[in-house]
């Protein structure tokens, strides 16, 4: 198995961030020929989706999570959090990266990883500006 | 102009090169599972939260936990790297052997713009004798004091020493020390909300968010247990925001403030200028 961070510092509240440059050169760095590529964040209020890469499919992306999960409500997650020690405010990260889930698989085949036309791999984050780490992860022969 | 009063900056990346000192600033200020935070990281935080300047806040606890958490040489490093954000503060544990001098040299070598002091994290009432050299100190060098007052989310903190009525005898026998009870002194902000409309020298900050999210927690203490009408008309040039971050949430904390319903002018005084006369202008 290979395995390789991308490190993220995103800037804003809520952005998708194109990640399928990076993961196919990882697979090429892996030199797995046959085999399957996962991309995995490490955090609750992140996501990874695949979609097609257009302004506007990236804009109704997050008018419909916004509208599934609206800032304005009282949701139970605001609260001292002991293990922290601080306040959990970030209830619409988590419902958002619920939905959209948080990894993806791709096979590789003759050392390429192979994905539909309209096929893009995105890293999502809910509850920006964060530093963040997405696994690579390469499996196969 | 928008400065958020009172940030902990104990884990800013160019000040944690040792995951042991890391890690005891973890379990010193009991926050956790946070990481630490590169500078670029802090100003884009600082954008979304509309914030121009953040003070910076250390903690010097060696009386009782036999170190600094954050030391004053530390705020100095980061305030050379980013001297348009961030303004520092001294901090000193005036149980501490030499911590007289040691706030001189904050003051006069370091340049930092005022001290801050936990009572109940270094355990000591705000109205002690012993600490009348530091606020002597403090005016004659025309500094303001930064009191952590209520409760304290720290390790080994009684709430008792940061009661507003013990802030009381300070206020008056030093009127030209201006003084600040962090969180509004919460929960006894109805007694802060006392000194303040009785001494011109006494200021809060608003940052406390221990029930709910900002918005809610905000208008809870803003509007319910201090009613707004008292800050907009009575307090407005002692109230600073402030979000004791990473504690608290910085950004949701900076919209909270705006939404309360306060008059625009008494917003700019909150946010900026009350700051700024606190510490005594910007240079």
């Amino acid at each position: 198995m290979f395995v390789k961070p991308i490190t993220i510092l995103t800037k804003t509240y809520n952005e998708m961030d194109l990640l399928t440059r990076q993961v196919e050169q990882i697979v090429a760095e892996s030199g797995v020929k046959n085999g399957m590529v996962t991309v995995l964040t490490k955090h609750t209020t992140t996501g990874v989706t695949v979609n097609e890469s257009l302004e506007c499919l990236e804009s109704d992306i997050e008018v419909f999570l916004s509208r599934m999960a609206p800032e304005d409500f009282p949701y139970s997650h605001a609260r001292m959090l002991k293990d922290y020690g601080s306040t959990a405010g970030n209830p619409t990260g988590h419902l958002k990266a619920y939905i959209t889930g948080n990894h993806c698989h791709f096979p590789i085949i003759d050392g390429e990883m192979v994905r539909g036309g309209a096929q893009d791999i995105y890293f999502c984050e809910f509850d920006g500006p964060a530093k963040r780490t997405v696994l690579v992860i390469v499996e196969g022969e | 102009m928008f400065i958020d009063m009172h940030v902990y900056p104990a884990f800013f990346e160019p000040i944690n090169e040792d995951p042991a000192r890391e890690e005891m600033r973890h379990n010193a200020l009991n926050i956790h599972r946070n990481g630490t935070a590169p500078l670029e990281h802090i100003f884009n935080q600082m954008r979304c939260a509309g914030l121009d300047k953040l003070c910076l806040m250390p903690a010097d606890y060696t009386s009782t936990l036999g170190c600094a958490v954050v030391e004053n040489e530390e705020i100095r490093r980061l305030v050379d790297l980013a001297p348009d954000k961030f303004i520092g503060f001294a901090s000193v544990d005036p149980m501490a052997p030499g911590a007289l001098e040691k706030l001189e040299h904050a003051f006069t070598d370091l340049g930092l713009k005022g001290l801050k002091l936990h009572p109940g994290r270094q355990h000591f009432y705000p109205d002690d004798e012993r600490l009348e050299p530091f606020y002597q100190l403090c005016e004659k060098y025309n500094k303001p004091v930064m009191f952590h007052a209520g409760l304290s989310w720290e390790p080994d903190t009684q709430t008792e020493y940061g009661h507003p009525l013990r802030f009381e005898r300070v206020a008056e026998k030093h009127p030209r020390l201006r003084i600040c009870l962090a969180q509004f002194g919460w929960p006894w902000v109805r007694e802060t909300a006392m000194l303040m409309v009785k001494y011109e020298n006494v200021y809060a900050d608003t940052g406390a968010l221990y029930f709910d999210c900002a918005k809610e927690f905000f208008v809870q203490t803003f509007t319910r247990d201090v009613p707004l009408t008292w800050i907009d008309r009575s307090l407005r040039h002692q109230v600073m925001f402030a979000s004791s971050n990473p504690r608290f949430e910085q950004i949701r904390m900076a919209q909270a403030i705006g939404e309360l319903g306060l008059r625009d002018s008494t917003l700019d005084l909150i946010r900026g200028q009350n700051a700024i006369d606190f510490l005594g202008g910007l240079d």
